[in-house]
């Protein structure tokens, strides 16, 4: 049983999204990015390569001054929304990431340099970030 | 009596070319991507000529023949005219995000909706079909116009075709679907001056496709997840806009290379951002500005139905606002941020009354 | 404009300034409506939602607009200049069905290729390969040139032809791509470029697009479809098999509709067979003259011998034995449109058949 957020919990769900290409929804596919989480006051790096979700750890938000983009919510949004995915099996449609920052004035998802080119990859690679938080679904977590 | 051929004469193996070839000993090898088209950017093929000669259409590298014809009349023939930094990125990223709109939307999850919002929906349909045919056609003409030594731009382009096509089909499904039909053309993508297929410069259309068009159906698409009413409309809009994304990258890098490598033309780049500004606060080809009957529908798709119409317009104001707010970071992202502080651009101002 | 109340669902809600009454106008108007398509075990696809009007594909389109076929024109759109508009210049049954294989037939040289399967050959059948990797690439650009340069002529009446060539087009990239991508990547390069005639030919085909299938696809591809199958044949590698095979898929699918096209032309069109027969005469001539060009002839003769010694005797023959076969389902495709080619095929071309 995994914590959220905690890095235990992410590396369970990457495992679990690395193990299962079911997961991997249409759409999706390969993709190259490297961005991060900033879950409350806390902060993660996610880094995909290809078909995978290369790396996800813990880190400062200084070292991710070199992101592509961060996505960012209160403590208590992230839990509504894993909560969402553990009771339904995958994000309803007002709690994918999308949804979300569509629901935020200024989105949930910025780039630390300001470049929207770089911010565009959230829109780019949604599929992918998306398939992967669903797969949260299969790792038992506490909150 | 036969005309067969003495084989030995007619047909003797010649192997002289074999001493004419390109350069020798290119071995490109798979990275964690596979092989792309970056990784086989090797030796003197990797070499992108600042003003292409090729008149015959041979391959980037090849071996020109003295004997070989011209078929070539390529307008497009400057590294600055087409050029973007990731053109091999995008193309491979394409390849990998392929999606079939028979078979990855769950149109099982269509159900019946009240006569308003299947219409608004239709409506919509109806314009983005439309829409995506100009997306398609003119990035299409375009291909044919530019030198095959900037292949991997090409290549991006005709990427963009194939997504375009695939837009173009699932509104078309999406408006037969669930008892609704086609309605009333909008026009909006006919050939007007400043319409995107009547420039007659790559940068121009770009700017005009990719950057403010493509920039504002982004974010519509992106809106899809909000006002579709059902799995299969929310699935159609994100995968599109996914799509939408990739093709504004290309816009946003090339004028980026652009503005870097030919800054003689940035005026010029300018006016081509005046125009295209001004026709998107005009709100032609832009379903979210304020006078166009397809802002009309998302209002009771936004608001979920005639009765919230009010509701819906309100998020429709906010989806105005962030497409203003985007379109001037990608433009400030290429290179070109000068017009917002200088009083040039309308569109500050205009997101500012937005507020 | 009216200031209007706010939503009573939220309280912190503020009167919106200046919405504007919506008019509700384009409520109503379509052409058909109630239609219902459901997916069936392919899913949606796109010939399935060609149900009532929509499914109505007239003989002539005369709308030189955008408008989506079926749905409600609107007055006062000016004209776009498309030149094609009679459904037997790019007409083909199969043209949706195709659009949709295309689509979930789609591969990725990037990754799906096994390159590390590439083995280092023997220099003379590396070069040789790679010599006829440079030949098909400027195939596939003159292809990927003469597609594009019609495809945005052609009215959205026959839109099911245009999103198939869409594919087409995206077919053509990935050729160019992996064929690039080949011949970079076994210690080898580009050889030299084709001296194109027969590229030039299928180029200059400003009369329409029918005249351009004729030598693109009847003509050139009938032939270009026994060298892939020879070079899948005699695969060195795996790399090499997948490659070919994939390539073979799409290039069928291309001839298909180039086929299923020209038969239509050919029944439909008054005068549209003898139009072919005198393009056949010329093109003939001009193919005769492009195959006596020894350096592909030599290319694949060394691949089919395993070497220069074997090219010599049993790869020539082999390649000789493609050109006639290659004749003969050319003369038998001739025939089946009703466009005989047997007793007037061009003399240079015959003695092949005498061999």
């Amino acid at each position: 049983m995994a914590v959220f957020p905690s890095e235990q919990w992410f590396r369970e769900v990457r495992e679990v999204y690395n193990s299962d290409t079911s997961l991997h929804s249409g759409g999706g596919g390969a993709c190259d990015s490297k961005a991060g989480l900033g879950i409350g006051d806390k902060y993660y790096k996610i880094e995909f390569a290809g078909l995978e979700c290369a790396n996800v750890g813990v880190c400062s938000e200084s070292d991710l001054s070199e992101a592509d983009f961060i996505i960012e919510m209160p403590m208590d949004a992230w839990v509504t929304m894993i909560k969402d995915v553990q009771g339904n099996g995958k994000a309803s449609s007002n709690q994918t990431l999308n949804s979300l920052d569509l629901d935020h004035e200024d989105g949930i998802a910025r780039s630390p340099i300001d470049d929207q080119y770089r911010q565009d990859l959230f829109y780019r690679y949604n599929q992918n970030f998306q398939d992967f938080f669903n797969a949260s679904s299969r790792v038992t977590t506490t909150f | 009596m036969s005309e067969a051929i003495d084989m030995q004469e007619q047909h003797e193996l010649d192997t002289s070319w074999m001493e004419k070839m390109g350069e020798w000993g290119a071995k490109a090898t798979p990275g964690k991507r596979g092989l792309t088209l970056d990784d086989i950017k090797v030796g003197s093929y990797g070499d992108l000529p600042k003003n292409s000669d090729n008149m015959t259409g041979r391959p980037r590298g090849a071996t020109a023949r003295p004997d070989a014809y011209r078929v070539g009349a390529y307008s497009v023939h400057t590294l600055s005219e087409i050029w973007l930094e990731n053109a091999e990125f995008l193309y491979e990223e394409a390849l990998q995000r392929q999606w079939s709109s028979a078979t990855d939307v769950p149109w099982h999850t269509l159900k019946p909706l009240p006569d308003a919002v299947e219409e608004a929906e239709c409506l919509l349909c109806t314009f983005f079909n439309e829409v995506e045919f100009v997306a398609g056609d003119v990035p299409a003409r375009w291909i044919a116009k530019t030198t095959p030594d900037y292949l991997e731009a090409r290549n991006v382009l005709s990427a963009q075709v194939m997504d375009e096509a695939r837009h173009m089909d699932v509104f078309r499904k999406r408006a037969l679907a669930n008892g609704g039909g086609l309605m009333r053309m909008s026009g909006a993508t006919s050939g007007f001056v400043g319409s995107i297929d009547l420039a007659r410069d790559f940068t121009e259309m770009s700017t005009r496709l990719h950057i403010s068009g493509e920039g504002a159906v982004l974010t519509m698409f992106r809106m899809g997840e909000l006002f579709g009413q059902n799995d299969a409309e929310k699935t159609m809009y994100r995968l599109c806009a996914q799509d939408e994304a990739r093709h504004v990258a290309f816009g946003v890098m090339h004028l980026r290379f652009m503005g870097a490598t030919a800054p003689e033309r940035c005026e010029e780049i300018e006016c081509y951002l005046d125009e295209a500004e001004d026709q998107l606060l005009a709100g032609q080809q832009n379903p979210a500005g304020t006078q166009s009957e397809t802002s009309e529908a998302l209002a009771i798709l936004l608001g979920g139905g005639v009765e919230q119409y009010d509701e819906g317009h309100r998020k429709l104001l906010v989806i105005r606002r962030r497409q203003l707010k985007e379109y001037m970071k990608r433009v400030i992202s290429a290179g070109f941020s000068t017009r917002f502080e200088n009083g040039r651009s309308p569109i500050p101002a205009a997101y500012a009354s937005t507020n | 404009m009216s200031e209007n109340e706010p939503s009573k669902d939220s309280e912190t809600a503020k009167p919106i300034q200046g919405v504007p009454n919506p008019t509700y106008e384009w409520m109503g108007l379509t052409n058909e409506w109630g239609i219902r398509v459901k997916p069936g075990e392919h899913g949606l696809r796109l010939g399935d939602v060609n149900v009532g009007i929509y499914g109505e594909v007239p003989e002539r389109w005369e709308d030189q607009t955008r408008r989506p076929r079926g749905a409600l024109p609107r007055p006062g759109i000016p004209p776009l200049p498309y030149s094609l508009r009679s459904k037997h210049e790019m007409w083909a049954d199969c043209a949706a069905n195709l659009y949709e294989e295309a689509i979930q037939r789609r591969w990725i040289p990037a990754t799906e290729v096994p390159w590390d399967l590439l083995a280092e050959l023997p220099e003379d059948v590396e070069r040789s390969v790679c010599q006829i990797c440079t030949e098909l690439s400027q195939c596939a650009n003159t292809e990927l040139e003469i597609i594009t340069y019609w495809q945005d002529q052609m009215s959205y009446g026959y839109f099911e032809v245009k999103q198939y060539l869409a594919t087409a087009t995206f077919d053509c990239a990935r050729h160019l791509e992996v064929l690039r991508k080949r011949a970079l990547s076994n210690g080898g390069g580009l050889g030299l470029e084709s001296r194109g005639r027969v590229n030039r030919m299928i180029l200059e085909s400003s009369g329409g697009w029918t005249e351009a299938v004729v030598y693109l696809y009847l003509l050139r591809g009938t032939y270009l479809t026994r060298l892939l199958a020879g070079l899948l044949e005699y695969a060195h590698n795996d790399a090499e098999s997948y490659i070919y095979s994939h390539m073979l898929e799409d290039h069928a699918r291309h001839l298909t509709y180039g086929y299923d096209h020209l038969k239509y032309a050919a029944t439909h069109h008054k005068g549209g067979a003898a139009i072919m027969r005198t393009l056949l005469a010329i093109g003939e001539g001009m193919f005769a003259a492009e195959i006596e060009d020894p350096i592909v002839k030599s290319a694949m003769a060394i691949i089919f011998g395993g070497g220069i010694e074997g090219g010599r005797t049993f790869g020539m023959e082999r390649y000789l034995l493609l050109i006639r076969e290659f004749l003969q389902d050319y003369l038998e495709l001739c025939s089946w449109l009703g466009v005989d080619r047997e007793e007037t095929l061009h003399p240079k071309l015959k003695q092949y058949l005498e061999i």
